[in-house]
């Protein structure tokens, strides 16, 4: 089932209920209902997977501890790594290898094919693969102790918050909460709720009415250029931007009403004044992930060579990511263009001070404005590659950016879509722009009732009535 | 106890005019320590000690404390 679903509702509220009345078995009663709820997906081997990496992570975490050698905990560590890598890329690119097969096949014998699964086969997977990668990383530096309840373990892999999309927790933010007994806590519930609201209102209020432009400029692009395309982009970024985001917060919400505080994924992504100061804030889990555990240990290990060496690891470290997000040249390209653009600051940055000073322009709002939307460009630049449908399509729309031939019917077809759009993703940055200045949930709370109410409605109201046509029934980070 | 020397090699890598150090203290405190200037940290307090970090030891650093402890092990 999906978050935004009554079905979801629904099962929240029973387990809220359950769990509660469970007492210390509360991890029992969150675990049951977590592989409920991945089994409630359809795809029996993904459950499989779940249990096959929750096995293996545990008895290679409580090993690392026990291995009498450095080099057997070495060789264990290894093993736990990459075994747990391999359910990853086997499932990932299971789509890419039952078409290779299929295609082999077709050579031997037409009528022999296997199953082609569809594109959610690893829903899920990535993000429960580097939590649990993380965790043995963690348990062989020494700065985390395995966990050796295996329950406890299960349920840190497995709740079903944070199960389909993320965040990524790390172990010391997350199983002690689960140890927690259990209080009822009337502002966690409350608090749980309004943010589930504020994430179901991003998603299909925004994210879903942004993609009906999306969609008509990325299915066809060679039907589009310049203006559209441009406008496309800008509105998916903020497609993508609400759609995951809306899911984290359901996500963060959901964990709230049972007094676990999971990881926040976003601080206003888009309000970025550099392409550094961006991954700060976009996939914020994801991106502590690969800094950590990628970074670090190649910029280390290269740290002789200086400048160089620092960039030759963010290009790796961002090859990396865009193969994460998937098996297509598009997300390698996207990758690596963020890889590219990390790689130039590195030399760019200690001249950056000394031109502002000789342009005379000071820290202030001028600057930062500039600053955020340069930044703005380059990440567009780069979703072009990361949402059209091949690669041809990103370099024929990046090719033809500045042609503005053809822009006046779409804006006739478009033009109430765009118009909504456009106050949508106002509404968005206003929210984001006033939530980096103050605490809006705290403001919010201390609103006369009457106020916070309408607040209330109008959030309901605004999710009811969303409209006939629903162009994304599911969330877009569901397929990475 | 973080060293005036170590303190020194930080306060110069990442030019700064002074700031106060203490065990817990970690990278974000610090204005300017990023994870780009940190290896630059870590390259000057190698070079000030004569000493080669390993890449796991670095890995295991959580706070300046941390780093204080592996240069006085390393430095023996």
């Amino acid at each position: 089932m999906i978050f935004h679903s009554p079905a979801y509702l629904l099962f929240l509220a029973g387990v809220f209920v359950l769990s509660a009345c469970a007492g210390r078995r509360r991890w029992a009663v969150l675990l049951l209902a977590s592989a409920y709820f991945y089994v409630s997906l359809g795809s029996p081997h993904l459950t499989v997977a779940l249990a096959l990496v929750t096995g293996m992570s545990y008895f290679a975490g409580i090993g690392l501890t026990r291995c009498a050698t450095e080099t057997g905990r070495k060789r264990l560590f290894v093993l736990g790594v990459v075994a747990n890598l391999l359910v990853l890329v086997f499932l990932k690119y299971l789509p890419f290898l039952s078409n290779a097969l299929n295609a082999l096949l077709g050579f031997v014998s037409p009528a022999v094919s296997v199953p082609e699964p569809g594109i959610l086969a690893s829903i899920g997977v990535s993000y429960y693969v580097f939590q649990a990668v993380s965790y043995l990383v963690d348990i062989y530096l020494e700065v985390q102790e395995p966990e050796r309840h295996p329950g406890y373990f299960a349920l840190y892999l497995a709740f079903f918050p944070k199960l389909l999309q993320g965040p990524i927790e790390r172990a010391e933010a997350l199983l002690p909460q689960l140890r927690i007994p259990y209080t009822f806590d009337y502002d966690n519930v409350r608090a749980g709720l309004l943010m589930f609201s504020i994430g179901l209102f991003k998603k299909v209020v925004v994210a879903d009415r942004l993609a009906f432009v999306v969609d008509a400029v990325y299915g066809d692009v060679h039907a589009h250029a310049g203006i559209p395309t441009a406008l496309a982009t800008l509105f998916y970024a903020f497609q993508l931007y609400c759609d995951f985001s809306g899911y984290t917060d359901m996500a963060l919400g959901s964990a709230r009403v049972f007094n676990i505080r999971l990881t926040p994924n976003f601080n206003g992504p888009y309000l970025a004044t550099s392409v550094a100061d961006f991954w700060r804030r976009w996939h914020i889990t994801f991106s502590r992930f690969i800094l950590d555990y990628i970074f670090r240990p190649l910029q280390m290990r290269y740290r002789d060579h200086r400048e160089y060496g620092t960039a030759l690891a963010l290009l790796l470290t961002f090859l990396v990511s865009g193969l994460w997000h998937g098996a297509g040249w598009g997300f390698i390209l996207w990758g690596l263009l963020h890889g590219t653009y990390l790689a130039a600051s590195v030399f760019y940055r200690p001249y950056r001070k000394r031109i502002y000073d000789r342009l005379g322009w000071e820290d202030g709002a001028g600057r930062r404005i500039w600053q955020g939307t340069a930044t703005f460009c380059l990440v567009c630049f780069a979703w072009i590659f990361f949402r059209a449908n091949t690669v041809s399509d990103a370099f024929y729309a990046v090719t033809h950016l500045w042609d503005i031939r053809g822009a006046a019917p779409f804006f006739v077809t478009m033009g109430t879509k765009l118009a909504i759009g456009t106050l949508l993703i106002a509404l968005i940055l206003a929210v984001d722009v006033l939530h980096g200045r103050m605490d809006l949930v705290s403001r919010l709370w201390a609103m006369p009732r009457w106020r916070r109410w309408a607040i209330y409605y109008a959030l309901l109201l605004s999710v009811i009535y969303r409209g006939a046509d629903v162009a994304v029934d599911r969330f877009l980070y569901f397929q990475f | 106890m973080i060293s005036e020397r170590l303190k020194q090699v930080i306060l110069k890598t990442l030019e700064l005019d002074d700031f106060d150090f203490r065990e817990e203290t970690i990278a974000g405190d610090v204005p300017g320590w990023d994870s780009l200037s940190h290896v630059k940290v870590l390259m000057a307090a190698e070079a000030e000690y004569g000493v080669r970090f390993k890449t796991v030891e670095v890995l295991r650093l959580r706070n300046v404390g941390d780093l204080q402890s592996l240069v006085d092990r390393k430095v023996g």
